[in-house]
């Protein structure tokens, strides 16, 4: 593996798990809790927060040399709020379903610490395709987590699957505020729990690797003294 | 400060870079609005779809102001359904929850007779489908089961009843929705279709 696949491979890794917007770094949760009460719902806002991420990260990125340092955040804000009323306009004219659905959390994608964040920490430092990269990954960990959550929500309070019904029941709790809360710790409970577990095993791996076995030290001839 | 000094200062930079990005942006916004544009007529026709699943004709009905307002609620339009006779209500039911909270619903009215030679009679509902709605927070937790409350209730219809969302005596409305200010406004949405057509159509009381 080359250098460069190596360096890309690393930028997803982070997007996706170390750096995971929704369980590691806790952010958007505002869009999290409200749109995730059904498994659609959810993919939809993260796809749609995976295309903002990406068209913003590299105009940014393209942008990073020409925004002076002082008007960066305004700066930003405006490329964002470009791209997220570009996305409301794709999406209410070709798929109007999601657009209705989605309501007022569509807009709020401005808002998203997620967006602001990766544009503030990543984009504005890092080249192009690197941003484009880091766009696509922390919009897919983002779109990943949702969906689960929006699974887990519908299945327990509709007794569905991405909208088909599959069990004739329904807790009327995880549709909730409430619900959604507890879903959430419990999804980021697990999701720390397991990634600490394999970053560990990760360590040990690397430790065993790094210790030299003792060797036996070579044997000294005693010089024969006549 | 002199003025070669000041184009040449970070402060006119800063400046002239967002002036240029809102500029490039609100460009690209205004170009992409003429494109993508849903018009008023799409969107009816959306609605028209998406409430009978395939293409029908409908003709608007023209009403007064007086005949659009009422107690709890107003018509925003009334269609006439070639196809099958029908009337097509899309109406917006108050006393939602916070300050102003409404619901704004489609609704079918199934009749008999005509307008026309003066024997049209109420029959039920055939169809009640969600349109929008103001400041109603648990809109998502009505599925279609609360609407089909409204479709299944042709006797209290025609007898010239109307839906109340805390009747706990008929049992229409469980509270599994745990939303009884949005449930109340959607009533009115309905109601209001109905004393539109009993009084507007029919001539008759609300």
């Amino acid at each position: 593996m080359n250098a460069s696949m190596k360096k890309y491979g690393k930028i997803a890794y982070d997007g996706l798990i170390t750096n995971n917007a929704t369980f590691k770094l806790v952010l958007g949760t505002c869009a999290t809790l409200g749109m995730s009460t059904s498994a659609v719902n959810s993919f939809g806002m993260g796809l749609s927060v995976t295309v903002v991420l990406l068209l913003s990260n590299v105009i940014i990125s393209l942008l990073r040399k020409a925004i002076p340092n002082a008007v960066r955040i305004p700066a930003f804000v405006v490329i964002i709020a470009t791209m997220v009323t570009l996305l409301r306009m794709v999406l209410e004219k070709y798929i109007p379903d999601l657009y209705d659905a989605m309501g007022v959390f569509l807009p709020l994608i401005v808002v998203n610490c997620v967006i602001l964040g990766r544009a503030e920490a990543f984009a504005s430092k890092q080249p192009v395709l690197d941003s484009a990269v880091d766009g696509i990954f922390t919009g897919l960990g983002l779109t990943c987590a949702l969906t689960l959550i929006g699974i887990i929500r519908e299945f327990l309070g509709s007794g569905s699957f991405f909208g088909m019904q599959v069990m004739d029941f329904k807790i009327g709790f995880f549709t909730n505020a409430a619900g959604a809360f507890f879903v959430y710790g419990i999804c980021i409970a697990l999701f720390v729990f397991f990634t600490d577990r394999v970053d560990r095993a990760k360590r040990v791996k690397k430790a065993q690797l790094l210790r030299v076995p003792a060797q036996p030290l070579p044997a000294v001839e005693e010089e024969e003294v006549n | 400060m002199t003025v070669k000094a000041f184009f040449k200062s970070t402060a006119f930079k800063s400046l002239a870079v967002l002036i240029a990005i809102v500029l490039v942006a609100g460009a690209l916004l205004a170009v992409c609005n003429d494109l993508l544009y849903v018009s008023d007529e799409e969107r009816f026709a959306r609605s028209l779809a998406k409430i009978y699943g395939s293409e029908v004709t409908a003709t608007e009905v023209e009403l007064t102001d007086e005949e659009r307002a009422y107690q709890n609620g107003s018509v925003d339009a009334v269609y006439y359904v070639e196809e099958d006779g029908n009337y097509l209500f899309h109406t917006t039911g108050t006393g939602g929850y916070g300050s102003g909270g409404t619901v704004t619903l489609w609704t079918i009215l199934t009749c008999t007779g005509s307008r026309e030679d003066g024997d049209l009679a109420l029959t039920g509902i055939e169809k009640v489908v969600y349109d929008s709605n103001s400041g109603q927070t648990l809109m998502a937790n009505f599925g279609d089961a609360f609407y089909a409350v409204f479709e299944d209730a042709d006797e209290l219809v025609a007898g010239g009843g109307n839906f109340s969302a805390t009747d706990a005596e008929d049992g229409l409305f469980n509270l599994e929705t745990g939303a009884t200010y949005t449930s109340t406004a959607a009533c009115n949405a309905v109601n209001t279709a109905l004393a539109c057509f009993r009084t507007v159509f029919m001539g008759g009381d609300a």
